[in-house]
């Protein structure tokens, strides 16, 4: 297999932009109809992760070790999707089929050659990653609502269960898709360490035009159906560090911290917790008599509320990154960021600054910020 | 902007899609971020009609090239490949089409809940400011009240103390009055905001029962879901 040809050939391919996708998803679903109901409505972002994918995958199609493991995660990725085994030939054929289409002239027999073997390669790692996976855990997990609470008007706390066991560490997140929005899957953490009744808290906030998070905050009712991912995430708790713990939170990010919270209340000797919790308003503290609640049971558990931009308020005032670094030295401590994008960022220039080793902070891009 | 148009390279949408414009230095007045924004729109929409075009013309002299190489044998247009390709065309026109009215919708949706948000930031600030003022007229009056009683420079007379006790009369009624007043204003603004979600759930019931196909399910752009997990990339 010619790697530089193939990579070439690619770019060759990848100045059309758009034109691509669009293509490749327009001649697979005019061969196969009936894999068209695997997508929502709209293609567009679905089209920016194909090409992410594929840029992804050719970039490093020489290395195949560090391609092996973003594989088998694609691989299994895809199986909440409804994607099985049979549908691999279906997309290597509209696959090379659109690379002809825009390679033109330059599009070869041994070209084609090449990139049918790196396909089948590709498809095979996932096929069977799948499989493995398959062996011993569903595509998805079915949940029930049994609890939704409206905190304030655009931040909702709610309680499912699901009817088969679904194990993870606390600080990990799901994807959910409801039956209001199909096909849309969006991730949200867990708030809470696994239960033996098999129920799961989650946090969310509205977004703006948010299509899945309207519907979670405020057209959710007890009984409704849930489909639930497999967990991913690394903002997890690392026992063993011997040292004491921050956990910093904005918002709805508060809600992977309460999980590992919660998991070092499980230790027989729990280190000491600092629990910052950050929102503009007061009333965006919205889980506060929660978590007060539960420091009273934890004498080494200390909460402290802060916020930004309400001057009346009577506890600390200011941007979460300056309250956390007026109140103490962290440079002996383990700190776990979760929240808006601008504030993760922020905290963690701040707290660099102030000589905590990048090492001792784990944070999690959630990718949003506050309105 | 990170692409250099010298270096010989071709700009490709994507890379407009994803230019990044330094900040203005301090003090200067930068570029109208959203201007910015708009025209990168259009240059990558360009761009995107011109290669698909070019690819078309592409095929078009093909098509032509292999007529005359193979004689008069093919009627235009006949060739299953051809066939083909112009379905896909088709079928790709049609999904933009569908994109770009999702789009529009999400936007309108998001601008909505935006102004909704930024109403109710509003309302909520000038009922403060509203009881605020209720609050304080009241407790001023009230300590008032309480200072001429106390410190009254002499004595009453009988008349004074008429007058005193009429006072406190009128100042309990007044702050009566003003209660109520707060009351009423209360929950009118508690009425709204339950008018305002009994509307918002009918015109979305309204909005679903109209549609002709289940609608939508956009994918929001990348940044406004609390989201762990990198973009994960599916292939179909």
């Amino acid at each position: 297999m010619d790697v530089q040809r193939l990579k070439d050939s690619f770019a060759r391919v990848a100045m059309h932009g758009d034109a691509v996708p669009l293509f490749f998803y327009s001649d697979l679903f005019l061969r196969h109809p009936e894999t068209r109901e695997m997508f929502g409505v709209s293609m567009a972002a679905q089209r920016d992760r194909l090409v992410h994918a594929l840029g992804r995958i050719v970039s490093s199609v020489d290395d195949l070790a560090g391609l092996g493991a973003y594989l088998q995660d694609l691989g299994r990725e895809h199986r909440k999707f409804g994607t099985v085994a049979g549908h691999y030939p279906a997309v290597g054929t509209s696959l090379l089929a659109t690379l002809a289409h825009f390679n033109g002239p330059a599009w070869t027999p041994e070209l084609a050659a090449d990139w049918q073997a790196a396909y089948e390669l590709v498809a095979r790692v996932m096929i069977e990653a799948a499989a493995e996976d398959a062996a011993w855990r569903p595509p998805f997990w079915e949940a029930t609502v049994v609890a939704h609470e409206l905190r304030r008007f655009d931040i909702a706390t709610f309680r499912v269960a699901t009817t088969e066991p679904l194990d993870y560490l606390p600080g990990q997140s799901v994807s959910i898709e409801s039956p209001e929005r199909p096909r849309l899957w969006r991730f949200y953490s867990m708030a809470n360490a696994p239960r033996d009744d098999l129920t799961m808290d989650f946090h969310v906030r509205m977004i703006d035009g948010g299509a899945l998070s309207m519907v979670l905050t405020r057209g959710l009712t007890v009984g409704a159906r849930l489909k639930i991912g497999p967990p991913v995430g690394s903002l997890t708790y690392q026992p063993g560090s011997g040292r004491d713990v921050v956990l910093a939170a904005g918002s709805t990010g508060l809600a992977p911290l309460k999980a590992v919270a919660e998991r070092i209340s499980m230790l027989a000797d729990p280190p000491r917790v600092h629990l910052f919790f950050g929102a503009r308003t007061a009333d965006g503290l919205y889980d506060l008599a929660d978590l007060e609640k539960m420091a009273a049971g934890c004498p080494w558990l200390t909460v402290i509320p802060a916020v930004s931009d309400e001057p009346g308020f009577p506890g600390e005032r200011g941007l979460l990154q300056d309250v956390l670094a007026r109140s103490g030295n962290w440079r002996e401590h383990d700190v776990y960021l979760s929240g808006p994008t601008p504030m993760v960022e922020a905290t963690v220039t701040q707290l660099t600054a102030l000589g905590v080793p990048r090492s001792q902070i784990r944070a999690e891009d959630f990718g949003w910020s506050e309105p | 902007m990170t692409t250099n148009p010298r270096s010989g390279e071709r700009l490709t949408p994507d890379q407009v899609q994803s230019a990044t414009f330094s900040p203005a230095r301090f003090g200067r007045r930068g570029y109208d971020e959203e201007q910015v924004g708009v025209f990168c729109e259009q240059v990558e929409h360009e761009i995107v009609t011109l290669l698909n075009e070019k690819a078309a013309l592409w095929e078009e002299v093909d098509r032509l090239r292999r007529r005359i190489m193979g004689g008069t044998a093919d009627a235009p247009g006949t060739r299953p490949e051809d066939a083909h390709v112009q379905a896909v065309r088709i079928l790709s026109n049609a999904q933009q089409t569908a994109d770009r009215y999702v789009a529009d919708a999400q936007e309108y949706s998001r601008q909505l809940a935006e102004d909704a948000r930024r109403r109710r930031d509003e309302v909520l600030a000038e009922a403060k400011l509203h009881a605020d003022r209720v609050l304080g007229e009241a407790h001023a009056q009230a300590a008032r009240a309480a200072e001429a009683v106390t410190t009254g420079p002499a004595p009453l007379s009988n008349g004074e103390w008429r007058d005193r006790t009429a006072e406190l009369a009128y100042l309990r009624t007044f702050s009566e009055v003003y209660r109520t007043h707060l009351r009423a204003y209360l929950e009118t603004l508690l009425h709204n905001v339950e008018d305002w979600e009994q509307t918002e759930k009918s015109s979305l019931a309204a909005a679903r029962a109209e549609l002709p196909f289940p609608f939508p399910s956009p994918s929001p752009p990348p940044s406004t879901s609390p989201s762990s997990a990198p973009t994960a990339a599916r292939l179909p």
